[in-house]
């Protein structure tokens, strides 16, 4: 359990020493951000604005704001397990593998040390907020910490298990562009992924970076006092078998997926040899 | 327990290639035990198999009473090891390293400060424990290595080529801190080296080449094994000496190496005192020595591991 939390606080120890990647990880979101933001919200508020009755405050930024969140958090968790195959390029592999730490500690021990940089990197974001000129309930902010928590947790073993299972940094920054951009464009945190058509959708519902998005949304925007048009048009009205999903069931299926992913990279450390 | 590793009819194979065939041999208690091979030997490989990093393809391997293959974790707490490269976290500083490593292996919390100061004063890197490991020379990054590899007080310490790249100097001090070791604790300890007078501190020598294991001794007694002694003589003519030697019935063996003769005897001083009078042309140079591990290394691999080296190189 201890040699779990050493190998935790070493990859957030080194995070904070490495300020180039600090803000290194934030070109992208911020991209993101005035791309889907602020290019997309003239449009999509006059769509709004002109459909919707008495909806005369409709921010677009507000909806996309926790899905650039999620991004950010998809893309330091996934790139932060990098630092496995680093510590296998280094050498440093084999100073944890020759210890005596049972290999699902290793396995937890780098994931929630990817899972909590990528979590800083979320929250950091948040202050963004007011320069965007948008504003969420305080109380709504605090609410959504756990959840991110766990979205980190969820991405953050899908970089683990690819990790185990390279040698390469070059392996890894592939399989990254094959699997990880598709998991951000078909989980509904840059744009809504309500009316795909059937194949694109079964990926979105096995995607657990859609249910992450989604709760994000539903806690950090009051979604109950919206109207049912507008949750329409921005995708909050997530169903899995045409029945409506609670936050509940999204966080028990996050949890058994991170679970299994967290299994198979056991495995993977425990049959790996060097 | 007389033995602390007993290994049995080890063996790897990768894909087609065998890299250790078939192999056994123990390490007793308390012995340094040097293992010797050109490159590509399979020393490493034994090695990894040993401190539970590689799977054996078959055979057992027992360790401080633990089997390497089902009793993993048991065998992970008896040993130290020092890999043949550097495993260091280069960011992090000395300190740093070997908190890491007391926390990897379960060191009682309240031994944790006086033993990391104890290995540090051992390498002599006290005044630079809170500098990052990046700013270190490559001796400081071995013997910093070699601190963290005693932090946890193994049972056997593995030395994988521990001095490779370092000036003659530091590999000296390097010695002196493993042999300091080696009596203040009583650990055992397993080594490879390609410098072969630094093999002459073990108690005694494997020789391995291309996977096997050709013989096991003591140094003293491999180089009683190759027999005699080597006399290095060059004269002005070559190869007239060389056909004067030959009708020598004294004589062990004779090899040509350029301008010098090496010639292999029993005894060398009643072979001298005869031979010069024989000899009618003048010599250059004379010189009697006792067989080195390079003879003996050169005997049984039939190469000379200082061109192993350069191979390498
Ligand atoms: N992962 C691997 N896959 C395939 N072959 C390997 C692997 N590791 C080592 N070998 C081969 O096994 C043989 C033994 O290698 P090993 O590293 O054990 O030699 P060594 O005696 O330690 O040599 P050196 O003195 O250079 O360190 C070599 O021929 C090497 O090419
Ligand atoms: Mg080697």
């Amino acid at each position: 359990m201890e040699g779990m939390i050493a190998i935790w606080q070493r990859d957030v120890l080194k995070f904070f020493r490495d300020r180039a990647r600090l803000f290194g990880s934030f070109v992208m979101p911020v991209l993101f951000l005035l791309i889907f933001g602020e290019g997309l919200s003239g449009t999509m508020e006059s769509l709004v604005m002109s459909g919707v009755e008495g909806e005369e405050n409709f921010q677009y930024v507000k909806f996309v704001f926790p899905g650039i969140v999620a991004m950010t958090i998809l893309m330091t968790a996934v790139f932060s397990s990098l630092s496995i195959i680093q510590d296998k390029e280094f050498g440093y592999m084999k100073e944890i593998m020759v210890s005596p730490i049972s290999r699902v500690y290793i396995a937890l021990g780098k994931m929630l040390g990817a899972s909590t940089v990528a979590f800083i990197q979320g929250v950091m974001m948040f202050l963004l907020i007011p320069f965007l000129g948008i504003r969420y309930d305080f109380i709504n902010l605090i609410k959504v910490l756990p959840f991110m928590f766990l979205l980190a947790c969820t991405l953050a073993s899908v970089g683990l298990l690819i990790a185990s299972l390279l040698k390469s940094t070059q392996g890894f920054q592939l399989i990254v562009q094959i699997i990880v951009m598709p998991m951000v464009f078909l989980s509904g945190a840059l744009f809504p992924v309500s009316n795909m058509p059937g194949w694109m959708d079964i990926i979105v519902k096995l995607n657990p970076i859609t249910y992450g998005v989604d709760i994000m949304k539903k806690v950090m925007i009051d979604v109950d006092s919206l109207s049912p048009l507008i949750r329409e048009i921005m995708g909050l009205n997530l169903t899995i078998f045409q029945r409506p999903l609670s936050i509940m069931e999204e966080v028990l299926f996050m949890i058994i997926f991170t679970t299994v992913l967290i299994l198979l990279a056991t495995l993977s450390f425990r049959r790996a040899n060097s | 327990m007389e033995n602390m590793i007993e290994v049995r009819n080890l063996h790897k194979k990768y894909k087609d290639h065998h890299a250790v065939k078939n192999i056994s041999f123990d390490v007793k208690k308390g012995e340094i035990f040097g293992f010797l091979g050109p490159n590509g030997a399979g020393k490493s490989t034994t090695i990894h198999m040993i401190c539970t990093m590689l799977a054996p393809t078959s055979g057992s391997i027992m360790i401080n009473g633990y089997d390497a293959v089902k009793q993993k974790n048991k065998v992970r707490e008896s040993i130290g090891i020092i890999f043949q490269e550097n495993t260091l976290d280069e960011k992090l500083t000395a300190w740093e390293n070997l908190m890491l490593h007391c926390k990897f292996y379960k060191v009682p919390k309240s031994e944790r400060k006086t033993r990391i100061q104890e290995v540090l004063e051992i390498v002599d890197l006290v005044h630079e424990k809170n500098k990052r490991v990046e700013t270190f020379s490559g001796g400081m990054k071995r013997r910093l290595e070699i601190a963290r590899g005693l932090l946890h007080y193994p049972k056997v310490l593995f030395l994988d080529e521990p001095t490779v790249g370092l000036d003659p100097q530091t590999r000296a001090h390097i010695w002196e801190y493993i042999l300091r070791l080696k009596e203040k604790q009583g650990i055992t300890m397993f080594l490879t080296t390609h410098y072969l007078d630094e093999a002459e501190i073990s108690d005694r020598i494997g020789i391995m080449d291309k996977g096997e294991i050709i013989t096991i001794n003591s140094p003293a007694a491999l180089k009683k094994e190759i027999g005699g002694d080597i006399i290095e003589l060059s004269t002005a003519e070559h190869q007239a000496t060389i056909a004067t030697i030959k009708k020598d019935d004294n004589i062990i063996d004779v090899t040509d190496h350029g301008d010098v003769i090496h010639i292999k005897v029993q005894n060398s001083d009643a072979f001298v005192t005869q031979f010069i009078k024989q000899l009618d042309v003048p010599i250059r140079t004379l010189n009697i020595r006792k067989p080195t591990l390079n003879d003996v290394f050169l005997a049984f691999t039939g190469e000379n591991i200082h061109k192993t080296e350069e191979k390498e190189a």
